[in-house]
Order: structure tokens, then C-alpha cells, then sequence
């Protein structure tokens, strides 16, 4: 073997890394540390067990030279090899072989209530690195798993800085609303639903402290969260400190975000050419202004004004390390992010550190605690600007020559200046919250701990909304209001946990795990609100009229008490059974119905460690898994279980009351069962690796609160608010993959791949509720719409609208022959007639599906289904010298969307600005010029061939742009969400600056996105986290594109 | 050192027993969990107070999808006392392209219903919870609630006709799905509710506002007077004698007995300082900055302009007097007109009081229409603070004395062409004098028909005269609403000194639909058919179970 010249420098840098120890002993010990394939191991450490001090290292040629005790015992160990022990046994020459390790099957993965090795998994967990938080732009957790994860579908539901995402992690699993998992963070339950788009309950938690997502997915896993596994949960471990020299590290980058798409509204030309026709049929008034369109400029870009690049700078810093006894980590983080929409924000500030301390050999302890504290600008989600702006007309400015605002010219059936009230209207919050824990683990035996565990999250939430007086061209307001509300919430959960470990009779290895938990949510509201203020400058209620006063309060909480265990059993590391069994009481539920058992069996065969298999040495590792278990759902209101009265304000009479719900005291649990079979596969010493799981899931008693008619008295202002009720079952089934490959791994370039896929389908199996169906609606002014339904036998929440076949083009399309030849008039809306203020040639024909003759609420149908059939992630990492670069892709294939605003937007009858569509509409010409008025003389001579034609009747405007899947749209994209680029500075030039390490990067996220959907964004999520609303785009905030540039320093 | 050690191991192997032991001993109460932002049944009901309190919450709440926009977008939108073609919340009802997902239409539908079922929620929970109350002071509590009961299925049994009678919402919520009640029978379960609320109630309330005798006796002559024509012909032309008597009873018993007076000025009706006054009978109790819910809105959406309201919700331009009314004005009435449409040129004292009055001069396309006065307050200043964006505070009249004056006419009229009858005069005419307009000596159904119409215009009631006329006179109804010539978009001229209405400019953009027997009724929201098709199928007659008051006007 060849000596080189590196070798040599490296023998140099450990030597000068380690100590030489004094030597003074009994005899010397020579000899050669190699790897499995004879590579000699350069610097491997040699320490006399039981000394600090008596070590060596080898050097080039793997050679050691050491004089111990005839009788020592000698600790070898190096950097990713297992360590050994070897007993001198007074030989003076030993050869030892280091195995590798193998990541992958030493990697721990946090399950319930404990850690086990990957390997020793029986259920479908998966686990997302820090690695992958690092190479991309996320400033929440929840955006980490997108395309990362199998089985996980994630969607934004708003581009606003710190909004939420719907995550599905298997599908959906409940109707009630709330399908988000929950989250453990270092053993602090946070429920993902916050039921709204812009409100994320995991903004408090900052990405650059997390170690490791761990995501159980399968109820075997889920289980031993009984109450709270049944939408999944992801498991986060933040980073603690480890024993050595201590670590600072700082991460910082500045960013900047920009639109990534337009719409094509119509400039003030295009408006007014529109308007003069509008104006020419009748439906408006002619505007003087535009008697000469062509001599017009482009007028205001209404979405330029709202949208603009905007800037995000984060920055990190940690300190860890620790000695013997103890660690530590200290971390701070601040991160600001303007809103690409004027109006809107976010910036953090967190504080982290904790201990972990060897008080005595048999008693550990340590303490959590983070702090955060987030504002986040609300005002264009709020105040739906983004809808403002792209209504507003380009003949509105959008300021006066002084500056100050202006507006519309009349305020009838005008929309309002958006940056005006994106800038003059306050609306924002300020979240403060403290997490934090404290445990004590006793080892009373060998194997035998005893942890207790306190851990608690308090949240302060501060809203702020004060709206000036303005005037905006003809709009005027002169009431200056503000209103301030106030929330606290105090979660606490107390855990005893006693974990045994043993092996016995060198094959039978046992872990037992019991422990009890009691949990209780509490939360508070104050809210107060003045009008009448003095000035514009002053915002707290003090300076309001105090006759304008009015204040809210009001609270609740609820508990959890739960008892749990789990037993694992490994037979020769061959065969392994994992149980779990859980007993959850809720007061959620009425008495006689708070306790229910969640019980979870899995076994996994390592296949890999049979000795048959030694014969293949290509498979690396093969484990099969099977598992079963069953799941809970409380997630209904508090006291949903008894009838109360609530408050209603008189004017001169105290307080009146109504009653406030429907009480079921039979509400009971709504509980999931799953099935899980997974293969883990590692090829060529892993360097494939595959993990495939089929699932099916069925969910039971489904918790709802039950769709009534209006006349049960449940529905609209003053109402008794409908019971909860247990009302059906549905099944999710799917199969996902996780491919893992390195392509390419030579000295100096590495190319890796990660490749995701997720399918699932979902469907109602049984609805006990007497209509059987649930309607999702959308109102929008005084229009409620059903747009979403679900019923047995179909996925949930299909989109449910009319069906457009076809445009009347001639006359004769107003009549077919059925199948006897016979000829018959083709339906038409309820209540319309062939005429111009009817149905006439442009407008659209409607499928009659009840084939009754005529179009009316029966003729709706399913048009469209917003689950993606899958969904998917590539990923690819080339290492190049110093240089690394990450490609990230993520798409969903299959999904349907609603660009509902295309309603309004496409409608060449709106007196709002429109879509360039819009001016596509069907124009209509006489066959015979001089011929009459009548349908037999009318074709269409121009226009888009989808466009219905521009109609004077407003029956004949709402009929075509009824709800129809003429605005649903596909769904499918690709996105190329990611690509980081880094170099490391060579370690040369990082030690002459003494620093461990420097990076730089820049980094494109969201970069571009493959779709052929029209509006905005095709990820578009569940509206208001509801999953009965799903893929409903509703002028939703776009996810902006960011470009990046960071640093990362550790010294 | 070793000793030490297990001893404390001892100590932790306790622990590790007890703790578990200790807090599931006091689990069961570790998850009773008590509200305290609400109430529970059990402990509630105790007292008078407590009962009135829980009779309370039906004057706002529950009324408010009724008040927001349907009370005049069907009252007077559909009974084309008011035009406003971009409005969707009038026009559908004007135009009569109602649908059966017509916005306020459905919110309507729920807001009646809403009012029944916290109505029976008062009911059932008084006579199953109470304690320590005496039998009168529950049959007042209950009397509340079924007037309020009975008057949502006074307009349920005007509006859709059959319809679904519920008297315990808790049995209703598990089994939905049920029947319709024909016509009559909602408009019989409709008077025994009044009935109960006339000889239950008191003649007079500590509380200005709350229900009195005289408020149900008032109700039930609106209901008698209009179930009178109800026979198997909408064509019959007579009404039915005994429940005409009935009508002229029960309003002359308010008009004699109860003390009341109409208000000297008609304008004053419509300030917020007269709200309860001796006039107003039944009003919707809307709190002066009052949360959203317990808000009369109805001001944001006539109001002309910002500088009205002093805020942005001021969205009344376009919504307009009809042509049509303005030419019902005779030209004397000049009060009623004043109060209740802004015509070219008027001032108003009461609006934006602090720059000396609002005077009206709003051009809509350089013609001179008329936009809505009657409820319209004015500004937080104007109003003392009470007035606030989107809350009025006005109270919404649902029964004023002047009406029962009016019934008692028409009652009195009954089957006959005129009538010279004293009494009936000497009210009629109360109505008018007030009015400033000179006083008639012989009154026919046209006459009441006018008078109507003008004084409660923008009142949400001349729709419900029509349906009743069309319950015996409906071709007559059908073929004045057909004449009306609704597909024109009419802009006019109107001069206030003449008032008189001139047609300037018209166009025939508007899609109406003929109005026919059919659309005397309106379609049932398509949420409700869609849960419960038992509602396009035949009623199925109701089963009474309590007896019918008989003695209420020995």
C-alpha cells in the first residue's frame, strides 16, 4: 500500500488534535487497525480502558504503538466504525478489524413516550432530518414535510407569511373538520388544527432547532397516543447539546420574495372598451369618460400597487456542548419576513436552551425551555384585499398627486382602495409562548427507569385592529374604531413513565414500557372594542368614546387522564412483536362514555438476519412489518355532551339568554383502525434503500356535527347550534414509497436521490345521518352556494356544481331528438325562456342529468375531486469537492380545483375589473342583417369558443356563471420547490480562521411551477384548515418565489 | 453509600406506586369540567328574573337574518314599494326571480324557524326545569314565547304556505326528516299560539317593549283578518264572516281597552329616542352598540351616502323608492312621503346635526329619484352614540296600533264594497288625520289597500296584504302586480311640492317573471328539500293536542 502525502498530513492533524499522553507502563503493545475490506484506518483512537490518559492514535499505515497492563482492556474506536473492545491478554501484537457503521440501522427514531432504533421498528414511521430543514427555506415546521415524507400530503393553505398548511398524513380520516396531526414537541402536545388559513399553531417553533421530525403514520405507532393519534403524529426532537468542546453555530441568510405569476386583468383600455359595451347593451350606464378608449393609457395596475418584492432576513446562532455530566444547548433566532402583499408580515424571536445533567450514577434531570414571541400583519387576509385589488378598476388611482390615497369617484357599487387599507387599517397580533419541560429518570435497576416528566406550553395571544378615519376619493369614513383582544392558554401534562430493558439468554430481548399521563387545556378570551376616537394617532381604547365601549370574555378548558404501555419483544434481533395498549378518559365526552381503550399489536421479521441470507450478500437489509391498531378522535366542542344556555345582549333588559346547542349525551369517541404492511429494503450496503407500505384505514363513528335543515333551528344568527353526533364510517387505503439512492459516491463527487410517493383513496362507507349527505358551502355577498358534498359510497368532499356540455350556437340547439326520433326542446334553467333576457345563442347548455326537462338544484352533480390521485417528491443532492447542490421537486398529480373567483373574474357582465377572458365573451350577429330580433337570425361571429356571451339580465349573467365545472380546473403540477446551492470553504483555510466550518448558499425556493391551472397557485390547501373545503381557491394568498443567500458558521 | 442508594430507590418505587394511585383516585373529577361562560338547565329557571331572562333573547338575536334583509327585500322589494337593480338581495324578490337559493330567502327561512325553536327551547325547558315560580308567572314566560312562536308562523303560512310544524326541537334534531303541515293548519297552530299569548300575558310590562296582551290581541286581528279569506278558491271574492268578527274584536279590544295612542307625529316614529312608544306594539329590540347579531343593519343598507352614516357602510344609492310608490302619494301626504322616501331638495334636521341638517340632493343619472328615509338614523353624534356602523339601533316595528286601526277598518268593510261604519271611520281616519290628510266619509277595500300601503311603506308589510287579497281576490292581486310594468329600470323626476312622479327615462333590461298563483308562494330553500324531499310532497294534516282557548273575548 502507497504511503500517500495525505495520509501523512492527516496522521499530522490527529496528532496534533490529541494529546500525547505520558507513558509509563508494564509492556508494549503493536499493531494495525484495519477496516473490513484491509484499509489501513488512519487516527483511530487506542485508550487504555478505565485511563483518560493512556491513549494513541494510528497513523498512516494503520499502525499503533501502546504500552499498557498485561491485562488491559483496550477501547478502540473512530468515526463512523463501531466501537471495539479488545483484552491484551499480554499479547504484544494485535490486529483489529473496525466494522463500518451503518447509518441508517444505528439511527434512533423517537416513538411515544421513547426512542428505539430504526431497525427494531414494527410500524411505518418516518423520519425527516435536519438536513432537509437546512436546505430549504422554511419558516415553519409543518412546510418541511412537503414531498418529504411518504404518506404526508402537505399544502399551504396561504402564501401570507406564517400561515398554516393542511398536512393529511393517510388521507382523511374525519369530516368533522380537523384533520391535522398532532405534534410532540420534546413531549409538548400541540394540536396542528388551528381552523383558520392565516393562524399556524406551530409558528412558536423555530425549524432551525429541530434535530428530527419523526412521523408515525400507522395506528400500530399511533396508538400509544390513543385519544390524539388518529390524523397521525409527528413526533419533533429539537437539537440538545452533546458532550465535548462546545459548538457556536450561526445561520443566517437574507432573502427576497417576489410574486410568481400575474393575473391578466384588464388595464384601463381594455376596462373601457368592456364598459363601452356593457354600456352599449344596457346594462350600464355610458361613461363619458370613455367615449375615446384608444387615446387611454394602462391606468392602475391594481395588483402591482398590492404586490411588490419583498425582503425576509433570519438569523441563528446556537452554543451546545457539554461535558461528562452534562449538556447544553442555547439557540437564538430571529426571523422577519414582509409579505409580498402590502398588509402582511411576520417576524419572530425565539429563545432556547437546555440542560441535561447526571445529578447521581442512577439519577438524570434536565429542563426545556423555549420562548418565542411572533406579530404577524393580518390586514390583507382580514380585509380580503387580494380580492379588492383585483376588482378594483384601472381608471381608480391608486393615490392623489400629494401622496395620500385616493378612490373611487362614487360609492355605488364600488370596491375600496386596497393599499390604502392595506397600509392605514392595523390588524395584527402578537403571540408570546412559553414551552418548556423538566423530567427526573431514576435507574432503580439495571434496565429499570423511572422517569417523571412535567411539561407545559403557555401561549399569550394579543390582537391588535384599529381602523382610522380615511377618505378614499368618494368613500369616506369618519368612525375611528379599535378593538384589542386578549387570550391566554395553559396546557400542562404531567407523565410517570417506568421503562424496563433486558435481554436474557443472549436472544430474548424484552423492552416494557408503562406509564400514566393527566392533561389539561385551559384558555382564556378578553376583548374590548371604542369607537369614537379623537385622531388617527392614538390606538389604545383609552383614547376611544368610553359610551362606545364593549368587552367579551369568556373561557373553557378540558382534561385528559390517561394510563398506557407498550412491551417489546425481539427474538434474536430476527423476530420482533411490539404491543401497545392505551385507556383514555376525556371530559370531552358525558360520563358513562369519557373511557375507551386503544390497543396496537405489529410484528417485523428481519429477514435480513436470517442466516440464510448471509448467501446474498447484496441485500444489506430486509424487514418485513405487519401491524394493526386502533385510534381516537375527541374533537368536538367543549361540553358538546349538555344542554347551555348563552348569553344574548338586550338593549334595556340585562342579560337574555338562548339556548346555546343541542346536547348528545351520547357522544362517544370516534375511532380509526388501521393496517399496515411495510417492506424495508437496503441494497449494496444500502446504498438503495426502499421503504414500501400498503395501508388500509377505517374509521368508525365518525364524529360530526350533524348537517340538519334550517328548520331544526341549528343554522344562522340566534340559532341553537346543532348536536355533535357519531354519524359514519369511511376507509382511506393507499401504498407509499420512499426510494433512497446513491447514484454516484466516488472521492470527490456524490450524487444522491430521495424519491417519494404517496397514493391514497378515500371513500364513505356508511352516513347514519337521515339526509345522508353533508354540503360544504361558500357565501359570497348574499350568494350561499353548495360547493362541496359527501355521501356514501364516494370520496369525501367532491366538488358538486352543474355541468356545462356545450354552448347554444344556433337555433337548432335549442331542440334534439331523443332516442325515438322524437323532437324536443333542450332544457333550460328553471323559470327561462329562449329570449334575451332568457336563454339565448351564447349561453351555456347545462347536463339535464335528472333528464326532466329542465335545469334546476337536481341537475347538480359531482363534477370533480380535489384528493390528488398522488402525490410525489424528487430530491437530488450532488456533493462536488466543496460544493454540494440540492434539487427538490414536488407535485400532485391527478387533483381537482376550483378557481372560484373565475366566476366574477370572467363574467363580462361585472362591473368590477375582469380577467382578459372576459372580453372574449360570444358576440352575437343577425344571419340576415335586416332580419328580426329573433334567436332563428343569431349566431355567434367572435369571442372565445368557451365564453358564454355578455347578457343584459342578471338571470341570464347569474345562469351562466352559475357554479359549474366550468370553473374547475386540473390540479396537477410539478413544482420545482427547491434548489440550494452550497460551498463549504476548504479546511485549510477554516482552521487558519480557527472555525470548524463555513458554508455559503443561496438558495431558490418555489422556484418554478409546472401547471396549466390559471390561477395564482395550484396548491391551494383546505380553507380554513376544513377538509370539506379543499382545493377551493378563493383569492388565495400566492406562496411568493424566494431567492436566498446564507452562511453557515460553526467554530 | 450503597445503602443510600436503595433506600431512595425504595422512595422512588413508592413514588413510582403512588403517584399513579393518587391522581386516578381523583380522576372522575379531574374530568367533570364545569363551564363558566355559559349555563347549565339544571340550575336556572329559579325565579321570575331567571324567566325572563330566558324570554328575553327572542326579541334580537334570533330575528336578525329575518331583519337584515328580507323584512324589506321581500316586504317591500317584492311588493315593489323599492327598486334596486344591483342589489341581489331586492331584486330577485322585485323581479320575481326568486329562487330556492336566494340568499335572504333561505336566511329567512332559518330565522323563522330559529325564533320557533328557541321559542319551544323556552317553552319546554319552563315546563320541565322551573322551580319556585308560580303557575302565572310561567304562563306569562310561555305566553312570550308562543306570541313570538305564533307570529313566525303567522309569516311562514303567508310566505311558503305549508310548512313544518315543530314543537320540541330535541325530538326534531334525531329524526329531521318529517312532513308539512298544510296552510291551514300552520295558520291555526299560528292563532291558538296568540290566543295562549292573549289571555296569558300581562296588560302591562315593568319592561317598555316586552310583549303585553294588546301586542297578541293586535297580532291575532292581522291573523284573523287574513286567514278569513283562505277557502278552496283564491278567486271567491268573500271572506269568512265569523273570523272577519274575530278580527274586529280582537282589534277593537286593543283600540278600546288598552289605553294606547298613536304617536302625534309620524315622523317621530322613526327616531331612536321613540323607540317603545305607546304606538308600537310588537318591535324587534335591537341594542344600542349592540355586538353584530343584536343589530338592526337596515340603515347600511338604505343609507345614500357615507356623509350619512359617517362611515363606509352606506350602501343605499341604488336602492331607491319605486316609481310605482311614489305615484301611490297622494299629494297632501307629504309627512308620510317625507319620512319614509328623500325626495330632491328635503332637509332633515336629524342627520348630520352637526353641519346644520342633511339636505338631500342626490341625482342618480341627472334624474331626480328618491332614495330611502325610513330607517335612516344618522351618524354616532347624531344619535347620542347609540347609532353605530351597521347598527341603527332603531327598533323594527313588526305591529304598530296604526295597523290595528287599519284591521278594524277591514274588518269591518268585510264582504261589503264600502263602508260608512262610525267606528271604523273614526280609526281609518285617525290613520290619515295624524297623516295631515284630510279624513273620508265612506271607505272601500282600495281605500284600506292605499292607506296601507303609504303608512307602512318600507315596514315589510304591503307583500302580506297582497298574499292576503290573493287568498279570495288573487287575479286581482296577479293582474296589479302584472301592470306594474316591472321590467322597465325606471328612472323618474319626482317633485316634492306636487309629489308627483314623472317616468324620464326607462330601459327593459330587466328580467322579471310574470307573476302568477305559483309565485304567491316561495320555494323552500334547496338545503332543506335536499335534506327532507318530504317537503315537495303533500302535508300531511296536523294533529292539535291542547285545546283551543275559547273564552277570550267573553
Amino acid at each position: 500500500m502507497k504511503v500517500t502525502i495525505k495520509k501523512q498530513i492527516i496522521f499530522l492533524f490527529f496528532m496534533l488534535l490529541i494529546p500525547i499522553w505520558a507513558v509509563a507502563q508494564v509492556m508494549t503493545v503493536k499493531g494495525t487497525v484495519k477496516d473490513d475490506k484491509s484499509e489501513a484506518l488512519v487516527g483511530v483512537s487506542i485508550l487504555e480502558a478505565g485511563s483518560t490518559t493512556n491513549g494513541t492514535i494510528t497513523d498512516v499505515n494503520g499502525n499503533f504503538v501502546i504500552k499498557v497492563a498485561r491485562n488491559a482492556k483496550l477501547n478502540i474506536s473512530y468515526i463512523g466504525y463501531n466501537k471495539t473492545v479488545v483484552n491484551v491478554n499480554g499479547r504484544s501484537v494485535i490486529n483489529i478489524e473496525l466494522k463500518e457503521q451503518s447509518r441508517s440501522l444505528n439511527e434512533v427514531v423517537v416513538v411515544g413516550y421513547g426512542n428505539m432504533r430504526r431497525t427494531d421498528l414494527t410500524g411505518a414511521v418516518t423520519s425527516v432530518s435536519s438536513e432537509a430543514i437546512d436546505k430549504s427555506v422554511v419558516t415553519s415546521v409543518d412546510q418541511i414535510l412537503q414531498g418529504r415524507a411518504a404518506g404526508v400530503q402537505v399544502q399551504q393553505n396561504s402564501g401570507q407569511p406564517g400561515a398554516s398548511s393542511s398536512i393529511r398524513i393517510r388521507g382523511i380520516n374525519s369530516v368533522s373538520g380537523s384533520n391535522e396531526p398532532v405534534y410532540v414537541v420534546d413531549g409538548v402536545i400541540i394540536d396542528g388544527n388551528s381552523g383558520s388559513d392565516t393562524s399556524n399553531s406551530l409558528s412558536s417553533i423555530n425549524p432551525s432547532d429541530i434535530l428530527s421530525m419523526d412521523i408515525l403514520k400507522d395506528a400500530s405507532a399511533t396508538a400509544i397516543y390513543g385519544s390524539r393519534g388518529a390524523n397521525g403524529v409527528i413526533m419533533i426532537t429539537t437539537k440538545h447539546g452533546k458532550s465535548g468542546e462546545a459548538k457556536v453555530s450561526y445561520n443566517g441568510y437574507v432573502g427576497l420574495q417576489e410574486m410568481p405569476k400575474k393575473l391578466d386583468m384588464l388595464n384601463l383600455q381594455q376596462y373601457a372598451y368592456l364598459k363601452n359595451a356593457r354600456s352599449a347593451a344596457s346594462i350600464v350606464q355610458p361613461d363619458n369618460s370613455f367615449v375615446r378608449p384608444d387615446l387611454l393609457g394602462a391606468g392602475t395596475d391594481w395588483q402591482d400597487e398590492l404586490f411588490s418584492k419583498a425582503l425576509m432576513t433570519s438569523h441563528n446562532l446556537s452554543i451546545t456542548g457539554g461535558s461528562d455530566k452534562s449538556t447544553y444547548a442555547f439557540g437564538a433566532g430571529y426571523l422577519n419576513q414582509d409579505g409580498i402583499a402590502t398588509g402582511s408580515g411576520f417576524e419572530r424571536f425565539t429563545l432556547r436552551a437546555n440542560i441535561d445533567t447526571q445529578v447521581k450514577k442512577w439519577l438524570k434531570s434536565g429542563v426545556n425551555l423555549a420562548l418565542s414571541n411572533s406579530t404577524q400583519k393580518l390586514t390583507v387576509s382580514d380585509e380580503s384585499l387580494i380580492k379588492t385589488a383585483l376588482r378594483q378598476i384601472p381608471s381608480v388611482a391608486a393615490r392623489n398627486a400629494d401622496g395620500t390615497f385616493d378612490g373611487p369617484q362614487t360609492t355605488d357599487f364600488v370596491v375600496t382602495n386596497p393599499l390604502g387599507m392595506a397600509l392605514l387599517k392595523e390588524n395584527y397580533n402578537e403571540k408570546t409562548a412559553i414551552r418548556g419541560n423538566i423530567y427526573l429518570e431514576a435507574t432503580i435497576l439495571k434496565g429499570l427507569t423511572y422517569k417523571t416528566e412535567l411539561s407545559f406550553n403557555f401561549g399569550m395571544d394579543n390582537t391588535y385592529k384599529f381602523s382610522p378615519s380615511y377618505t378614499f376619493g368618494a368613500l369616506v369614513n369618519n368612525v375611528i374604531e379599535s378593538e384589542r383582544s386578549k387570550s391566554y392558554s395553559k396546557y400542562w401534562v404531567l407523565r410517570n413513565l417506568i421503562n424496563y430493558n433486558t435481554t436474557f439468554a443472549k436472544v430474548h430481548s424484552v423492552n416494557l414500557m408503562l406509564g400514566q399521563e393527566a392533561q389539561k387545556s385551559g384558555w382564556e378570551y378578553l376583548d374590548g372594542y371604542r369607537s369614537g376616537f379623537v385622531s388617527n394617532v392614538a390606538h389604545d381604547l383609552n383614547m376611544g368614546d368610553a359610551t362606545t365601549a364593549k368587552n367579551q370574555g369568556s373561557s373553557y378548558s378540558n382534561t385528559l387522564s390517561s394510563y398506557f404501555g407498550r412491551l417489546f419483544y425481539s427474538y434474536d434481533d430476527r423476530y420482533l412483536l411490539t404491543t401497545t395498549m392505551r385507556y383514555d378518559g376525556s371530559s370531552q365526552l358525558a360520563e358513562g362514555h369519557r373511557w375507551a381503550w386503544f390497543p396496537s399489536a405489529a410484528l417485523a421479521w428481519k429477514v435480513s438476519n436470517e442466516s440464510f441470507m448471509k448467501e446474498i450478500p447484496a441485500v444489506y437489509n430486509l424487514k418485513l412489518r405487519l401491524g394493526w391498531g386502533l385510534v381516537g378522535n375527541q374533537n368536538v366542542p367543549n361540553y358538546a355532551y349538555t344542554s347551555l344556555l348563552t348569553s344574548v345582549q338586550t338593549a334595556n333588559w340585562g342579560t337574555g339568554l338562548l339556548s346555546g346547542n343541542t346536547a348528545n349525551p351520547n357522544l362517544a369517541w370516534e375511532t380509526t383502525s388501521s393496517s399496515n404492511i411495510g417492506i424495508d429494503l437496503g441494497l449494496f450496503k444500502n446504498r438503495i434503500e426502499l421503504t414500501a407500505d400498503v395501508y388500509y384505514k377505517r374509521t368508525n363513528n365518525l364524529l360530526l356535527q350533524l348537517p340538519l335543515p334550517a328548520y331544526v333551528g341549528t343554522t344562522g344568527m340566534g340559532s341553537t347550534s346543532a348536536p355533535w353526533g357519531n354519524v359514519g364510517s369511511i376507509e382511506n387505503k393507499g401504498i407509499e414509497l420512499a426510494l433512497n439512492t446513491v447514484n454516484v459516491e466516488k472521492k470527490n463527487f456524490s450524487w444522491k436521490s430521495t424519491f417519494v410517493f404517496s397514493l391514497n383513496r378515500n371513500k364513505v362507507l356508511q352516513l347514519n345521518s337521515e339526509t345522508g349527505v353533508i354540503n360544504a358551502i361558500i357565501s359570497e355577498g348574499s350568494e350561499t352556494n353548495i360547493v362541496t358534498r359527501t355521501e356514501v359510497g364516494q370520496p369525501i368532499a367532491q366538488f358538486y356544481g352543474y355541468k356545462v356540455i356545450g354552448r347554444f350556437e344556433k337555433a337548432t340547439d335549442f331542440y334534439y331528438k331523443d332516442a325515438n326520433g322524437v323532437i324536443k326542446p333542450t332544457a333550460l334553467p328553471t323559470g327561462m325562456a329562449i329570449g334575451k333576457n332568457g336563454v339565448w345563442i351564447g349561453d351555456y347548455i347545462f347536463q339535464d342529468v335528472n333528464k326532466d326537462g329542465v335545469i334546476d338544484d337536481q341537475d347538480r352533480t359531482y363534477i370533480g375531486n380535489p384528493e390528488p390521485k398522488f402525490t410525489y417528491g424528487i430530491g437530488n443532492t450532488f456533493a462536488y469537492k466543496n460544493w454540494d447542490l440540492t434539487i427538490f421537486l414536488t407535485g400532485s398529480y391527478g387533483n381537482k380545483v376550483v378557481n372560484y373567483q373565475r366566476r366574477w373574474f370572467e363574467n363580462p357582465a361585472t362591473s368590477n375589473n375582469v380577467l382578459y377572458e372576459a372580453t372574449q365573451y360570444a358576440v352575437l350577429s343577425k344571419i340576415d342583417p335586416a332580419g328580426p330580433d329573433d334567436y332563428r337570425n343569431i349566431y355567434i361571429s367572435g369571442g372565445d369558443p368557451y365564453m358564454p356571451r355578455m347578457a343584459a339580465s342578471s338571470a341570464s349573467s347569474t345562469s351562466n356563471f352559475r357554479y359549474s365545472d366550468r370553473f374547475l380546473e386540473d390540479g396537477s403540477y410539478l413544482r420545482i420547490q427547491n434548489v440550494s446551492l452550497g460551498y463549504s470553504l476548504p479546511h485549510a483555510w477554516t482552521k487558519m480562521l480557527k472555525i470548524e466550518n463555513l458554508k455559503i448558499y443561496a438558495n431558490l425556493q418555489n422556484l418554478y411551477t409546472f401547471s396549466v391551472y390559471k390561477g395564482y397557485d395550484p396548491e391551494i390547501g383546505s380553507m380554513n384548515q376544513n377538509v370539506l373545503l379543499t382545493g377551493i381557491d378563493n383569492a388565495r394568498y400566492p406562496s411568493p418565489r424566494i431567492y436566498t443567500f446564507g452562511l453557515n458558521l460553526t467554530f | 453509600m450503597m445503602k443510600k442508594m436503595k433506600t431512595l430507590n425504595k422512595l422512588f418505587l413508592g413514588l413510582i406506586i403512588t403517584t399513579p394511585l393518587l391522581l386516578n383516585s381523583c380522576s372522575d373529577s379531574f374530568l367533570n369540567i364545569q363551564p363558566n361562560d355559559k349555563l347549565t338547565l339544571d340550575n336556572f329557571f329559579q325565579s321570575e328574573s331567571d324567566l325572563q331572562a330566558s324570554t328575553a333573547g327572542l326579541y334580537n338575536k334570533v330575528w336578525f337574518d329575518f331583519n337584515d334583509k328580507f323584512y324589506y327585500g321581500l316586504g317591500d322589494g317584492r311588493s315593489n314599494n323599492m327598486y334596486a337593480p344591483y342589489s341581489d338581495y331586492i331584486y330577485p324578490f322585485s323581479d320575481l326571480t326568486e329562487t330556492s337559493l336566494t340568499g335572504p330567502l333561505v336566511l329567512a327561512w332559518g330565522s323563522f324557524y330559529n325564533v320557533i325553536g328557541q321559542s319551544n327551547n323556552v317553552i319546554n325547558n319552563i315546563r320541565k326545569n322551573s322551580k319556585n315560580v308560580t303557575e302565572d308567572q310561567k304562563n306569562a314566560a310561555i305566553a312570550e314565547a308562543r306570541f313570538m312562536r305564533g307570529t313566525a308562523y303567522w309569516y311562514l303560512a303567508s310566505l311558503w304556505g305549508n310548512a313544518i310544524i315543530v314543537e320540541d326541537n330535541t325530538v326534531l334534531v334525531n329524526h329531521p326528516v318529517v312532513n308539512t303541515s298544510p296552510r291551514k293548519d300552520v295558520f291555526e297552530f299560528a292563532m291558538r299560539d296568540l290566543e295562549f299569548a292573549a289571555k296569558y300575558l300581562p296588560a302591562t310590562v315593568s319592561q317598555a317593549g316586552r310583549l303585553t296582551k294588546w301586542s297578541a290581541f293586535g297580532m291575532l286581528s292581522r291573523v284573523y283578518l287574513s286567514y278569513s279569506g283562505i277557502s278552496v278558491d283564491p278567486n271567491s271574492g268573500v271572506r269568512d264572516q265569523a273570523y272577519l268578527d274575530l278580527a274586529a274584536k280582537a282589534a277593537k279590544k286593543v283600540s278600546e281597552e288598552s289605553g294606547l295612542a298613536l304617536m302625534s307625529s309620524y315622523a317621530d316614529l322613526y327616531k331612536i329616542e321613540n323607540n317603545n312608544n305607546p304606538e308600537s306594539l310588537f318591535a324587534l329590540q335591537w341594542v344600542p352598540n349592540g355586538d353584530y347579531g343584536v343589530t338592526n343593519t337596515q340603515q347600511a343598507y338604505f343609507a345614500v351616502a357615507s356623509e350619512i352614516t359617517g362611515d363606509d357602510a352606506a350602501w343605499g344609492y341604488y336602492t331607491m323608492a319605486s316609481a310605482n310608490v311614489m305615484s301611490e302619494y297622494e299629494t297632501a301626504d307629504s309627512l308620510r312621503r317625507k319620512a319614509t322616501y328623500m325626495a330632491y331638495g328635503d332637509h332633515y334636521a336629524e342627520l348630520e346635526k352637526a353641519n346644520g341638517g342633511y339636505t338631500y340632493t342626490v341625482l342618480h343619472n341627472s334624474k331626480k329619484c328618491c332614495n330611502i328615509k325610513k330607517g335612516v338614523v344618522g351618524n354616532t353624534t347624531d344619535n347620542n352614540g347609540k347609532s353605530t356602523r351597521m347598527n341603527s339601533a332603531l327598533n323594527t316595528y313588526m305591529l304598530r296600533l296604526a295597523e290595528v286601526y287599519l284591521n278594524y277598518a277591514e274588518a269591518v268593510l268585510g264582504n261589503n264594497s264600502s263602508t260608512s261604519d262610525a267606528t271604523a271611520l273614526l280609526y281609518f281616519n285617525k290613520v290619515r288625520t295624524r297623516a295631515g290628510i284630510p279624513a273620508k266619509t265612506s271607505i272601500s277595500y282600495e281605500d284600506i289597500r292605499h292607506e296601507r300601503r303609504v303608512e307602512f311603506a318600507m315596514e315589510g308589510q304591503y307583500w302580506y296584504d297582497e298574499v292576503s287579497r290573493a287568498y279570495y281576490k288573487q287575479q286581482e292581486v296577479l293582474d296589479r302586480i302584472n301592470t306594474e310594468k316591472r321590467d322597465f329600470i325606471d328612472l323618474y323626476d319626482y317633485d316634492k311640492t306636487s309629489n308627483t312622479c314623472t317616468i324620464k327615462l326607462n330601459t327593459t333590461a330587466r328580467a322579471v317573471n310574470q307573476a302568477t298563483a305559483q309565485r304567491m308562494l316561495l320555494p323552500y330553500p334547496e338545503s332543506e328539500v335536499v335534506q327532507n324531499p318530504l317537503l315537495k310532497q303533500a302535508p300531511v294534516k296536523y294533529t292539535f293536542t291542547e285545546d283551543k282557548i275559547t273564552d277570550l273575548f267573553n
